[in-house]
């Protein structure tokens, strides 16, 4: 039931390069893959540096890496995500990472959200899953896994004086699927709304939290995504106090 | 607004800044247990420390018979004096003669007591008691009367050995050439006189017979202006000996060294006194026809020198005794605040008053002295030092005082200085020792806690690379077997329910890796960490995250886990509605945080506490830092921490 299925666009055959470092892991994404005949996978990477010589043989369309690889175990991904919003930023990058914590998250949209998609690991072997972040980044969209969205919004919704506690229970999830990048028609679908009904709880969310609302549904999400990050007041220095 | 909390005052627990130790051990003086180096003091001198014979002790058998002699002499010559009647004031030469044989005695016990090695000691009973035999010379018997006053003879020239010896008892050079001028002019002065006048008479103004003197029995030829000049060559003679022992004491005096003169001082003093008064008078009598009378001022003040003379050496024994006290009150002052072999060595200095004492440790291994360097310790050429050793009680040599040979005839001060400097070094000793147990127990404390978290932070990688990895692709491989399945299936239905467990043991193993070591720690550090730490807990956390930066491994991790175990008790204990805030800031050198809650609280040192409290104290106690936790019902905790941050 995908777009192109749908028919709004041709299918597109996405020109993919993937780095991920765990040969196990490495081998279920192959597998994955090889059943989309929307993408076709140029090369197989397992480290940072032959991931961005990859990419400058083949210029796919949409890179899926790992967050953490060789060489120094940490942030490889969310760094290549940075090199190439700068060398190619019409290239879709899909981040996939075993960490739950919002810090990476929003790490990775902090120079822009557009063509960017956060996902749990485990999560990619759904098929609608990747191939939904594949094809939003490709199209210029934004997508986070909502298991992070998860946990801000439980994070924010149990802090004091919490602002989350105005909305509803289902603003509150049209919030998060705001923070997951979905469109209006994606919330309405998955919480089976009506579009309608989708736009006039984000209005009323947006107007509860004192956020500008934004049609443009990446810069939506890193303004929600952010509003749910905040924790606690600024912290006023010692020389202000 | 923040409400500023102060650092720790006063904590449940409060583990002292280790800067401030290192401050105390790091001085720019060589630590005094230096002294491994191979080197060999060139001579062993020296004397073992005696125990201080301060004043009170019961007489010897011995001292007694010398009092008891020396009071029957004091009173025989008395006796003698009074019977005699010639003299010009009997009772008044009694009573002096009694008081000088008494003085001189005194003074030659005292001097014994204090220096037993010193023959000044007996030289002065012997003196003493042979002086009361100046009372022949008061006698009518005229060979006793002559032998009284010729006496005076070896009893002047005793007088000047006892002055001119002082302190070391051996003549030098210059006062063997003033001892043999002094012959001469026995000889060409005072011996053709004794044979040539009528009668012979005592020097002291108290004892002239005058005319009642008994006829010279050694005369030989009667002449009289012979006598007379014989008696002038003699009187000139004599001035001129005084004139040169007052000059031999002054240069003397002038080039002694400061603790000498200390010792000099008095002996010196009072012999100048004796020989001026003595040059005075005579050569007025003899040379001027000065009265001779006892009530004359030259006689009078040779009265009073001669009965002070032996006050001398007593003098010098009670100065010594006083600069003791005062020398060991200020001892003790100074080497209270001096922290340093250093200043224990200037305070040594500034006590003996010798500017160049030095202190010598002994190294047990190599079986010699060195220096405060580790230099082996050599005396100068000249031998005007000496080394003194302080023993322990089982015999084992701690330390030596190079110091000025002067001060071998000072020994209550050499032992008690050498007592209270070992003293001072042992202590020192011993806290060095402390210190360095305690530097040692935080090294191997920092060290366990830098192992457990470099452990821990293995333990995550493996975690996250290994069985999350592998968990996580056969979660990929079990999306992809459903795929394949029909639906509503008994078969999918199966796998549905493993799946679902297999992504319970997944944020199962996550949790635990996160809990074991946070990756964000290592990559963002404190802040980020704390972040990610607030949004885990299952309580409000408020975060005022100060931008501390990057900080020592160590310090991040313990104040990471400080902050998060104070998070879990507060979440644990706190109560159902517990809010807590966490703060981290900067101050001057100074990483602070702070993890407050508006729980329950608890009555510190009553509730059984935490093992989490222990584990701070710990984490934070290895990195030298503070914390305090400060409770009470009702109140909610405060857990406060400060850790020194060199820039």
């Amino acid at each position: 039931m995908s777009k192109a299925e749908a028919g709004e666009a041709q299918p597109t055959r996405y020109r993919i390069v993937v780095a991920e470092d765990a040969y196990l892991v490495r081998e279920g994404i192959r597998q994955v893959l090889a059943q989309e005949d929307e993408v076709e996978v140029a090369e197989f990477c397992s480290d940072l540096s032959s991931l961005l010589q990859a990419v400058d043989r083949h210029e796919p369309d949409v890179v899926v890496t790992d967050i953490r690889m060789p060489p120094s175990n940490t942030d490889e991904g969310i760094r290549a995500a940075a090199t190439l919003r700068e060398s190619r930023p019409e290239m879709g990058v899909v981040v996939i990472s075993q960490y739950v914590s919002p810090h990476y998250a929003i790490k990775l949209f902090e120079d822009g959200s557009a063509r960017r998609a956060y996902l749990l690991k485990e999560h990619v072997g759904h098929r609608n899953h990747l191939m939904g972040a594949i094809r939003e980044v490709a199209s210029g969209g934004s997508v986070v896994d909502p298991a992070v969205v998860e946990v801000l919004v439980e994070s924010r919704t149990r802090a004091k004086n919490s602002p989350l506690a105005h909305l509803t229970p289902r603003e509150r999830e049209v919030l998060a699927g705001v923070a997951e990048g979905k469109s209006n028609a994606a919330i309405a679908k998955s919480l089976f709304l009506t579009k309608r009904a989708v736009e006039k709880n984000i209005n009323s969310i947006f107007a509860k939290l004192d956020l500008a609302d934004d049609t443009d549904v990446s810069r939506r999400v890193v303004a929600s995504l952010l509003f749910l990050a905040e924790t606690g007041t600024p912290f006023q220095g010692a020389t202000s106090s | 607004m923040t409400s500023r909390t102060p650092v720790p005052e006063d904590p449940v627990t409060v583990l002292d800044d280790p800067t401030a130790l290192d401050d105390h051990v790091a001085s720019d003086d060589v630590p005094w247990t230096m002294s491994a180096r191979e080197l060999r003091a060139d001579r062993e001198v020296g004397s073992q420390l005696r125990p201080l014979r301060l004043a009170a002790r019961r007489p010897t058998r011995s001292e007694s018979a010398v009092a008891v002699a020396a009071v029957a002499a004091a009173a025989g010559a008395a006796a003698l004096a009074l019977a005699g009647g010639i003299a010009a004031s009997p009772d008044g030469f009694a009573f002096m003669l009694a008081l000088y044989v008494l003085v001189c005695v005194v003074a030659g016990l005292a001097w014994r007591r204090a220096r037993p090695w010193s023959p000044y000691g007996l030289a002065l009973v012997a003196y003493g008691l042979a002086a009361s035999l100046y009372a022949l010379g008061t006698t009518t018997q005229p060979l006793l009367h002559s032998l009284g006053v010729l006496l005076e003879i070896p009893g002047a020239f005793f007088v000047f050995w006892l002055v001119l010896s002082f302190p070391s008892a051996r003549l030098d050079s210059a006062g063997r050439a003033v001892i043999a001028l002094a012959g001469a002019v026995l000889l060409v002065g005072c011996v053709p006189a004794i044979f040539l006048l009528d009668t012979l008479s005592p020097t002291q103004p108290l004892a002239r017979c005058g005319a009642r003197c008994p006829a010279n029995p050694l005369q030989l030829v009667d002449n009289e202006s012979l006598a007379r000049t014989f008696g002038h060559v003699d009187a000139v003679g004599h001035v001129i000996v005084y004139g040169l022992i007052l000059t031999l004491l002054a240069v003397r005096f002038a080039r002694a060294s400061r603790p000498r003169r200390r010792l000099l001082g008095p002996v010196y003093l009072f012999a100048a006194l004796l020989f001026v008064a003595m040059g005075v008078y005579q050569a007025g009598v003899n040379l001027f026809g000065a009265s001779a009378g006892a009530d004359s001022p030259g006689g009078f003040a040779l009265t009073a020198a001669t009965i002070l003379f032996p006050f001398g050496f007593i003098a010098a024994i009670v100065f010594a005794y006083a600069y003791v006290g005062a020398a060991l009150a200020s001892m003790v002052r100074e080497i209270g605040v001096s922290s340093s072999v250093t200043g224990v060595e200037r305070v040594v200095r500034q006590v003996l008053d010798d500017p160049k004492a030095q202190l010598a440790f002994w190294v047990p291994r190599s079986r010699r002295y060195v220096d405060r360097h580790g230099r082996g310790v050599v005396l100068d050429e000249e031998e005007t030092s000496t080394w003194r050793s302080v023993a322990r009680d089982d015999g084992e040599p701690t330390l030596a005082i190079v110091h000025d040979a002067a001060l071998d005839e000072d020994p209550e001060l050499m032992d008690a200085v050498g007592a209270e400097t070992m003293l001072a070094l042992e202590n020192r000793r011993l806290q060095q020792d402390l210190l360095d147990s305690i530097g040692a127990l935080r090294a191997s404390r920092k060290r366990l806690v830098a192992v457990a978290a470099a452990e821990r932070r293995k333990i995550e990688r493996d975690l996250h690379d290994s069985a999350q990895q592998m968990l996580i692709a056969i979660r990929i491989q079990l999306e992809l077997a459903r795929g394949e399945v029909g639906p509503s299936s008994k078969l999918e239905r199966q796998l549905n329910r493993i799946a679902a467990d297999l992504d319970r043991a997944l944020d199962e193993l996550r949790s635990v890796a996160h809990g074991i070591y946070p990756p964000l720690l290592a990559e963002e550090g404190l802040a980020a960490a704390l972040t990610e730490a607030a949004r885990r807990a299952s309580v409000p956390v408020e975060l005022e995250l100060e931008d501390v930066g990057r900080l020592p491994e160590e310090i991040e991790t313990a104040v990471y886990f400080c902050c998060l175990e104070a998070l879990q008790n507060a979440a644990k204990h706190g109560g159902p509605d517990v809010a807590v805030t966490m703060r981290l800031w900067w101050e001057p050198h100074l990483l602070r945080f702070s993890v407050s809650d508006d729980g329950v609280g608890f009555v510190p040192g009553q509730t059984q506490e935490p093992t989490g409290l222990t584990n701070m104290l710990d984490r934070l106690g290895a990195i030298g830092g503070r914390i305090s936790i400060r409770s009470a019902p009702g109140r909610g905790t405060d857990v406060d921490g400060a850790v020194t941050v060199s820039p």
